[in-house]
């Protein structure tokens, strides 16, 4: 197979070109969006430089613990943007749910570079990194959807969350229907992709892995096994969340700890 | 065996929000008594069933119910002593039959799940008919929804009754059907919350709650 096409500077500034089509739908439709546009444009490119970077210096050293704190940073800010995203307090949450995010990436990420790969090094950074990304880029959307459906259906229904802990459940068995609703809408996306997989489009790992150089026939294999973990680590990631935050989000006698929300 | 199911509120306060809705309120019943807490909207009658519930935690005093204090501990238990219907009960989704079934699914209800057997006599005592198990609970009215909230509390087997304004949105006749039942429950200890004495007419004592926040 051939090897990766190199993108010069200049045939990379002919991508922002792309951006005339949005940025025109934008001015005819009026929409507002324009600057946020292009701060975020900006931001992207700033940050994928710096990351481009940064991750070239890691790759050569491949260094067992700098890809440890790496992976960290990156469940770090994966944690405050679901906290944040989900209208809760971060000082009661953050920790938590951090628990919840690094054990949804680390089992799968280690299980497939180990077990999958067979790679000694479990954390080599070529796998470790673009690999823990994927599943948890994967783990944050899931909890969003997944934390904010849980604590916004306990909180709007309270009176029935209530009702139950009066008839005599237990915190876990009142909690139980807001985390089967909380699970189905964050996992039913993972679920869905998985089914129309390669029928719609072509999936981001299989796609790097074909524009590497690598055949096809290798390339489905390595999707087949990132879409198994990331579906795993979206599990794990969200049961855990639910249970590891419930501990500090409910009183002690039950009903839920409003202190927990943060003011719209 | 249980010890009697005595109800005590000592010197309680409770704030919420900032302000006070409870100030050193004290409140007793014996075993199988019956009272009627009434007084005017705002008063903090709701909020002392929910003190009771362990659903709102005294700032200052304490409850006991049976003679066992109300702890984050204790409250587990000593909830499966009482049976509470609030105010517009909120029945949740799916259908009525499913609703009723619900609790048995706690661990603390298994063993009653036998008394599902008495969901037709209690419909029937009630008004309600039973075609209503099979109808969405969004779709029923309110009286309706009370009466179901009713039954489903009363299948429970619970020595407490907690009832909040729970005949508030029914017809005389079915109110009449609610007060007999209830009148029939000798054994059971009831606080009763209502605007007016009408809505409880067998209360061994009336407690009047003072106007606004205590």
């Amino acid at each position: 197979m051939n090897q990766v096409v190199e993108i010069g500077a200049g045939h990379l500034a002919a991508a922002y070109l792309l951006l005339a089509f949005p940025l025109a739908i934008m001015l005819w439709y009026r929409i507002p969006m324009i600057g946020e546009t292009v701060v975020s444009v900006v931001r992207m490119t700033l940050q994928l430089i710096f990351v481009g970077l940064y991750l070239q210096v890691v790759f050569r050293l491949n260094n067992l613990w700098l890809t440890a704190a790496w992976l960290l940073v990156m469940v770090t800010v994966a944690d405050v943007s679901i906290v944040r995203s989900c209208s809760l307090k971060l000082s009661r949450i953050a920790l938590p749910l951090f628990g919840a995010l690094l054990a949804g990436t680390a089992v799968p990420l280690l299980l497939f570079v180990g077990l999958i790969l067979r790679r000694d090094n479990l954390l080599d950074a070529q796998y470790a990194i673009p690999i823990g990304g994927m599943i948890l880029g994967n783990c944050l959307r899931a909890d969003i959807v997944g934390v904010r459906t849980f604590y916004e259906s306990i909180r709007t229904g309270e009176k029935t969350f209530l009702q139950s802990l009066a008839q005599g459940a237990l915190l876990h068995e009142a909690m139980r229907p807001y985390a089967q609703k909380a699970c189905r809408a964050a996992l039913a996306p993972t679920v869905a992709s998985m089914t129309t997989i390669g029928l719609v489009s072509l999936p981001g790992m299989m796609t790097g892995v074909i524009l590497g150089g690598a055949s096809p026939a290798i390339a489905i294999k390595y999707q087949i096994a990132i879409m198994i973990s990331i579906f795993s680590g979206t599990a794990i990631t969200l049961a855990m969340g639910l249970w590891l935050t419930s501990k500090t989000s409910f009183t002690p006698h039950g009903p839920i700890d409003r202190s927990i929300f943060r003011a719209s | 065996m249980d010890r009697p199911a005595t109800l005590e509120i000592k010197d309680v306060t409770v704030q919420l929000n900032g302000q006070t809705i409870l100030h050193d309120f004290s409140l007793g019943l014996e075993a199988g008594q019956k009272a009627l807490l009434t007084g005017p909207s705002g008063c903090g009658k709701s909020t002392v069933l929910r003190c009771l519930l362990g659903f709102v935690v005294p700032r200052a005093g304490s409850v006991h119910i049976a003679g066992q204090a109300l702890t984050a501990e204790s409250v587990w238990t000593l909830r499966r002593r009482i049976a509470y219907v609030g105010q517009e009960p909120d029945l949740g989704a799916g259908i009525v039959r499913d609703i009723l079934e619900r609790p048995f699914h706690y661990r603390a209800n298994t063993a009653l799940r036998g008394n599902l057997a008495r969901v037709p006599a209690l419909f029937d005592a009630f008004g309600l008919a039973r075609s209503l198990l099979d109808k969405e609970a969004g779709d029923l009215s309110g009286g309706e929804k009370q009466r179901v909230a009713l039954v489903s509390a009363l299948l429970l087997d619970r020595d407490i009754f907690l009832l909040d304004e729970v005949t508030s949105a029914l017809d005389p006749a079915s109110k009449r059907k609610v007060i007999e039942h209830f009148r029939s429950r000798t054994e059971a200890t009831m606080l009763f919350v209502a605007h007016d004495a009408e809505s409880f007419p067998f209360a061994d004592r009336v407690i009047e709650m003072p106007g606004g926040a205590a």
